[in-house]
């Protein structure tokens, strides 16, 4: 071999450098990859899809139809206190849906990104910025969409004009986005005590907007605000969240490519846990997820001894730890104003089913403990108590929040609004009674709902097949608000009322024991076999006896 | 020798999962002061079987008494005798480590457990984790916690399915010696295991699954 052969031969070309991919490719890429995977054409799509649109249609038309039907109750009253109730009523709604769109975007981000964006392509060397921008303008739409629903919902329901309807829309609808975008610029330098700030002042002024509403309806204060004033005052709210809107956009825009991607991903995260439950029906499920979350930000606590022995220590424990996080007491407290809001607004017959609908939800918080003792067997049963005893223990401090809120709340029955029904102060104690005791067993029937089990033998319909409990698990608390108030809102005594509640309480404390009873039975039925079995074996060896 | 009084009693247990039987004819008497370890290759049931020797599946056929009451997950008094580490246990994610150790004594009539919790805290190596949600803790934290759980409580027979999940050799070597203790002290144990020091330390017999019995 020549030394010729050894010789390389460096005129080879240099290798190109690499160009990076654009978002926009990379976007195009995982579009195709999806489309690829895709099993289903878009028309078979629709055509699976009619039967949850006529009955998202049904279900529309029957909420236009109600909202109608309480429009007409509210347009009804038309004294001085009615007309400036309805003028504050729709401030309360803009409040509450800023604090609820700042929440909702501390929890979330309100920027995310998926565990596979954050592993395919937060690392590819693009501009992180680009890639986000999408996400924040859909978060912002999300919030213009949802506010304004909630605005136009809320004047319309008040009874105001179309215009007054429109302006608060657009109020509500723009402020929400605008809160959304101030916490997406938060997001970008890290900090969150401006958002949560903000957060507390818009739940505080929602609260103040109640009160107002009661305070003018039992004549302790004259505003005198006319419709047309409310108008203006939206306008001058849509022109100063259109300017929060507009900078904190362009703060939040130049901030997104500083936002850790842990931080993106553990808003991502956060959506794919809560929709799996949610894709599942499993709104408990949901609620876990977001408040396992919490505690995991919260992290470290100081260390509280116990109290008591037995069942006491159980109760004990729910009251620390509803003192250790007592937010939930602050919004069972500002349910308290619902029913004089509901009774000042002229709906007196309605006032036991929007409160104990407020009440219900607001409560599901205090029940953690009973959530966490029945969503699975392992912690009860390292407990020396039959599942009924865990369960009184456990509801046991909620039920006394319900009492409180009772006693707080039997003024509103005697007939506070102006053109309210007048009532005895007996008959009030016990509608009072009967609502709260509506809003705790809702609330105790949907903490302890089970999952949905997708093992158990399927329902055919014809938009597929269904497991059973799918639908109804969807309604569970809801049912028992409405049941128990129902005597009340058809304006029979309240006495039947609490005799529902009373039935309802033993069948919901004793459900859990449902399990062992089922357990008994199944444990007769096997030993009834037994005996059947050794009564055959008997009378065959007697016949072959017999032969 | 004081005589040892039969704690668990297995009488023809079956399960079936449609026309899988998992085990059938399974009997099995455990005395205080015995540990049986079950074991046996993945899927031959031994989860299964744990599960219904404490109530939380239900067996086609046969009978399980622990001290000499018939099986029902609800009953207290069964609960007060059982304790268990299998893998369904929750934490309510607002308590911290060491406050679920002090609910859990309480509930079991100890008025003042703060002496037993701190030397289970200790032994499970959960001292400087005592103030942390359980949320925050790693898998093997939570391991941890949960078999502590078992032993902050008064009980007479303890079941385990698979308790060296998740531990690192030094704290596998500490379980099979604390088990060894407890067993000596008269607990009776039934446990899944794959771990060979584990089962070598703590049984007394062993049960393979899985495999013809003789």
């Amino acid at each position: 071999m020549s030394t010729a052969d050894h010789v390389i031969d460096d005129r080879s070309p240099e290798p190109e450098p690499l160009t990076p991919a654009t978002p926009r490719e990379l976007k195009g890429m995982i579009k195709d990859w999806r489309a690829g995977r895709a099993t289903k054409h878009l028309s078979e799509a629709f055509h699976d899809a009619y039967v949850a649109l006529i009955g998202a249609l049904m279900i529309g038309a029957m909420i236009i139809n109600v909202i109608l039907k309480a429009q007409r109750v509210v347009s009804q009253c038309d004294s001085t206190s009615c007309v400036s109730a309805r003028t504050v009523l729709p401030w309360a709604a803009f409040a509450a849906a800023v604090a609820a769109a700042l929440a909702v975007s501390r929890l979330f981000g309100p920027v995310l990104a998926s565990a596979a964006e954050g592993f395919w392509l937060l690392d590819a060397p693009i501009q992180r910025a680009r890639l986000l921008g999408a996400r924040l303008v859909a978060a912002i739409v999300t919030a213009l969409i949802g506010g304004a629903a909630i605005g136009a919902l809320v004047a319309a329901l008040t009874g105001s004009s179309l215009t007054s309807t429109l302006v608060w829309a657009a109020a509500t609808g723009l402020s929400a986005a605008a809160a959304v975008s101030f916490a997406a610029s938060q997001q970008g330098i890290e900090r969150h005590r401006l958002t949560r700030f903000a957060g507390a002042f818009f739940t505080l002024l929602g609260l103040a907007a109640l009160l107002l509403v009661v305070a003018i309806s039992a004549g302790w204060l004259r505003l005198g605000l006319s419709d047309d004033l409310g108008v203006e005052l939206g306008l001058v709210l849509v022109g100063f969240s259109s300017l929060v809107l507009i900078t904190s956009l362009v703060s939040a825009v130049r901030r997104l490519g500083r936002i850790r991607r842990a931080r993106l991903l553990s808003g991502g995260a956060l959506v794919s846990g809560i929709s799996g439950a949610f894709f599942a029906l499993d709104i408990g499920l949901a609620r876990d997820i977001v408040v396992e979350r919490r505690a995991a930000e919260i992290g470290h606590v100081k260390v509280k001894r116990g109290k008591g022995v037995g069942l006491q220590a159980i109760m004990w424990r729910e009251l620390q730890r509803l003192m250790r996080f007592p937010q939930p007491l602050l919004v069972v407290a500002g349910t308290i104003i619902v029913p004089y809001a509901a009774d000042a607004l002229g709906m007196s017959s309605l006032t036991p089913v929007f409160a104990a609908l407020a009440l219900f939800v607001a409560l599901i918080p205090t029940l953690g403990g009973l959530r966490v003792l029945t969503r699975s067997g392992g912690l009860a049963r390292s407990l020396p108590f039959s599942p009924a005893a865990i369960k009184l223990a456990s509801v046991a401090v909620p039920a006394g929040i319900a009492a409180i809120w009772a006693v707080a709340t039997s003024a509103a029955y005697l007939g506070f609004g102006d053109g309210a029904v007048q009532r005895t102060v007996p008959e009030a104690s016990l509608m009072a009674i009967a609502t709260a005791l509506a809003g705790l067993l809702g609330a105790i029937r949907w903490t302890q709902a089970k999952g949905v089990d997708f093992g158990a033998p399927m329902i055919s319909t014809q938009a597929g097949a269904f497991p059973p409990g799918l639908v109804s698990n969807l309604f569970r608390g809801f049912d028992v608000c409405l049941l128990i108030t129902a005597p009340m809102l058809l304006g029979l005594s309240p006495f039947w009322s609490l005799l529902i509640a009373a039935i309802a309480a033993v069948v919901l404390l004793n459900s859990m024991d449902a399990e062992s009873l089922r357990a008994k039975q199944a444990e007769q039925q096997k030993a009834l076999a037994e005996q059947r079995k050794q009564r055959n074996a008997a009378a065959q060896a007697a016949k072959q006896r017999k032969r | 020798m004081a005589k040892r009084s039969t704690v668990l009693k297995v009488s023809k247990l079956k399960r079936a999962f449609g026309p899988n039987t998992i085990f059938d004819n399974f009997s099995l008497e455990v005395r205080s002061g015995e540990a049986i370890a079950l074991t046996g290759r993945n899927g031959a049931g031994k989860s299964t079987l744990l599960r219904c020797l404490i109530g939380a599946d239900r067996a086609d056929e046969g009978t399980v008494e622990v001290c000499g009451n018939p099986m029902a997950e609800t009953s207290a008094q069964i609960r007060r005798d059982v304790a268990t580490v299998i893998d369904d246990l929750d934490f309510f994610p607002d308590l911290s480590v060491v406050e679920h150790l002090d609910l859990l004594a309480r509930a079991h009539g100890i008025t003042d457990p703060d002496a037993l919790v701190d030397e289970v805290l200790e032994e499970v190596q959960l001292v400087p984790q005592s103030g942390q949600l359980p949320g925050t803790l790693s898998s093997g934290q939570r391991r941890r916690l949960a078999l502590a759980t078992a032993f902050v409580r008064p009980r007479k027979l303890l079941v385990l399915d698979e308790p060296e999940q998740r531990l690192d050799t030094e704290g596998v070597a500490w379980l099979a010696e604390r088990l060894r203790t407890e067993r000596q002290n008269g607990l009776a144990i039934v446990f899944a295991s794959h771990e060979p020091t584990l089962v070598e330390t703590v049984a007394t017999r062993v049960v393979e699954l899985g495999a013809p019995r003789g």
